[in-house]
């Protein structure tokens, strides 16, 4: 029993690293996927050719061969970073590639008619994606966003493939020293229940005051 | 280009891939003038609105407006700058057939952002000229409220007030009414009434022949991708020259829907045009009561 609360408080320890990188990489996939998906629908038409070209390499290759190519391909031109700073910088290019095409549904859902009304008014491009069309695609865009850091979540697991010390690490641990898996990982899914029922209720909450907001 | 002109189109060509949508639109717009744009659906005619302000771009000619070209079709002769035309796109005041206020933001707010993001205005300066306005279209009492909470016709008023707010030296209206509820036209057509009774210079594309001849000082009638017709309102709504403005007019006559039509005889073909009776006023609605006395002026 002792051995199962050792491991668990290990497992914690592990949540703490898990939400510290999901909370990173969210933060920089979002501003990073606004800023491409911006740069997809306005922007020049090389930068447009790039995004597309980004998001589709994201999208298309196996978030594992994507870590593998990322943390020990590197090596080979002699850059050694950390597990950590490998997971951190991975977790961000693979949330960019998807916020991206998050924001671009987003923005694409506001009709034409906003955009005619803000040139028609004379405001700039950045006051009007400011003022009028990100608030709105905002709201239309939350569940989509709640279940993006749900999903970036739930990419922490594979971290522990390169040594990450984060939930699943410990859980490993813990299930080749105690013998019960079912009991080590009951537990692990039960953290992770609770961390995403969170982002879920707090991402609810913000619906919720968009919706009153309207 | 005399001073007195706002709005000037040349030689206007404007196609959308292959198709031809009008060429050879020429036109002026004089300070204070009115001008109606009517014809059969399909014809161009809220195009040609657009391409003055360049929500649409065109292929070939030259619009000026306020004294700029607006977008350099010919050769050697750049298009107005990003920022330039934001410049003049704020002393173009524009009226959308669907209205597009921004549902996120309360009708004050939605009267206020331009100025105060546009022209820096203070918190109360946009204010007070938001009420002011608002109360011009007897819509005060629904400052707070937002868009979707608001009838058609209480939407396209704040969407006037919205325009105005900058203090456009000319206004375009791209079918205002035509989503509105035939009940909801006139508080929206007596809006646009006063106006022009202020002097505001105004083109509008409309399908509401009554209030086209009451208000408007010239009517261009748009067809087949010409200007079919154009001259004093009066003059072309009563007696066109030109069979196909004759014959649009025939067309669409008898079932428009403005509330003054019992005046036009039915039988418009006797007459050699459509409109024979006198139709000066719009049914005598309680709507226009409040510019009874200043109707007469016109």
């Amino acid at each position: 029993m002792s051995a199962i609360a050792l491991y668990t408080g290990e497992m914690l320890d592990g949540a703490v690293i898990t939400l510290e990188l999901t909370a990173g990489a969210t933060v920089v996939s979002l501003v990073a996927g606004a800023a491409g998906a911006v740069g997809r629908l306005y922007g020049p038409k090389a930068l447009k050719t790039f995004v597309m070209a980004y998001v589709e390499t994201i999208r298309g290759l196996p978030a594992i061969l994507q870590l593998f190519i990322l943390y020990f391909g590197l090596t080979q031109f002699g850059i050694d970073i950390s597990a950590y700073w490998a997971a951190f910088v991975w977790l961000c290019l693979y949330g960019t590639g998807y916020a991206i095409e998050i924001f671009r549904a987003g923005l694409q859902g506001i009709p034409e008619g906003q955009h005619e009304a803000t040139a028609a008014l004379g405001l700039t491009r950045f006051e009007a994606m400011r003022r009028v069309i990100i608030p709105q695609a905002w709201v239309a865009m939350l569940p989509a966003l709640t279940n993006f850091v749900v999903l970036e979540l739930k990419n922490t697991t594979l971290l522990y493939f390169i040594g990450v010390q984060d939930i699943m690490f410990h859980a490993r641990l813990g299930v080749s020293n105690s013998g019960q898996p079912l009991v080590v990982y009951g537990i692990a899914a039960g953290i992770y229940v609770v961390m995403n029922g969170t982002i879920s209720r707090v991402g609810g909450l913000l619906e919720k005051r968009a919706a009153i907001a309207r | 280009m005399s001073n007195d002109v706002v709005v000037e189109l040349e030689g206007v060509r404007k196609c959308f891939g292959p198709r031809v949508i009008f060429d050879d639109v020429s036109l002026s717009v004089h300070r204070s003038e009115v001008v109606a744009v009517i014809g059969p659906s399909g014809a161009g005619k809220s195009t040609l609105i657009r391409c003055i302000n360049r929500l649409n771009t065109f292929e070939r000619g030259v619009i000026r407006a306020l004294g700029h070209e607006v977008y350099g079709t010919e050769e050697g002769k750049p298009a107005l700058k990003r920022d330039e035309l934001r410049e003049l796109r704020t002393e173009i005041g524009m009226v959308f057939q669907t209205f597009n206020l921004f549902p996120h933001l309360t009708v004050m707010k939605n009267v206020m952002l331009a100025p105060q993001r546009v022209k820096g205005l203070s918190e109360a300066q946009a204010t007070a000229r938001a009420l002011e306005l608002l109360e011009m279209v007897g819509l005060s009492h629904r400052k707070d409220a937002h868009p979707r909470q608001l009838s058609g016709g209480e939407q396209q008023r704040v969407a006037i007030c919205r325009a105005l707010a900058m203090e456009p030296k000319v206004m375009l209206f791209d079918e205002p009414t035509s989503m509105l509820d035939p009940e909801l036209v006139g508080d929206v057509l007596a809006t646009i009434r006063r106006l022009a009774l202020d002097g505001m210079t105004m083109i509008l594309v409309t399908h509401e022949m009554m209030f086209a001849k009451e208000v408007a000082n010239t009517v261009v009638v748009m067809a087949d991708g010409r200007i079919a017709e154009m001259g004093p309102a009066r003059q072309v709504l009563s007696a066109p020259k030109t069979e196909r403005a004759r014959s649009f007019l025939e067309r669409v006559l008898p079932h428009t829907d403005g509330g003054g039509v019992t005046d036009v005889r039915t039988h418009p073909q006797d007459q050699g045009g459509p409109i024979a009776g006198p139709i000066d006023s719009i049914g005598g609605s309680a709507l226009w009561s409040r510019e009874a006395d200043e109707e007469e002026l016109l």
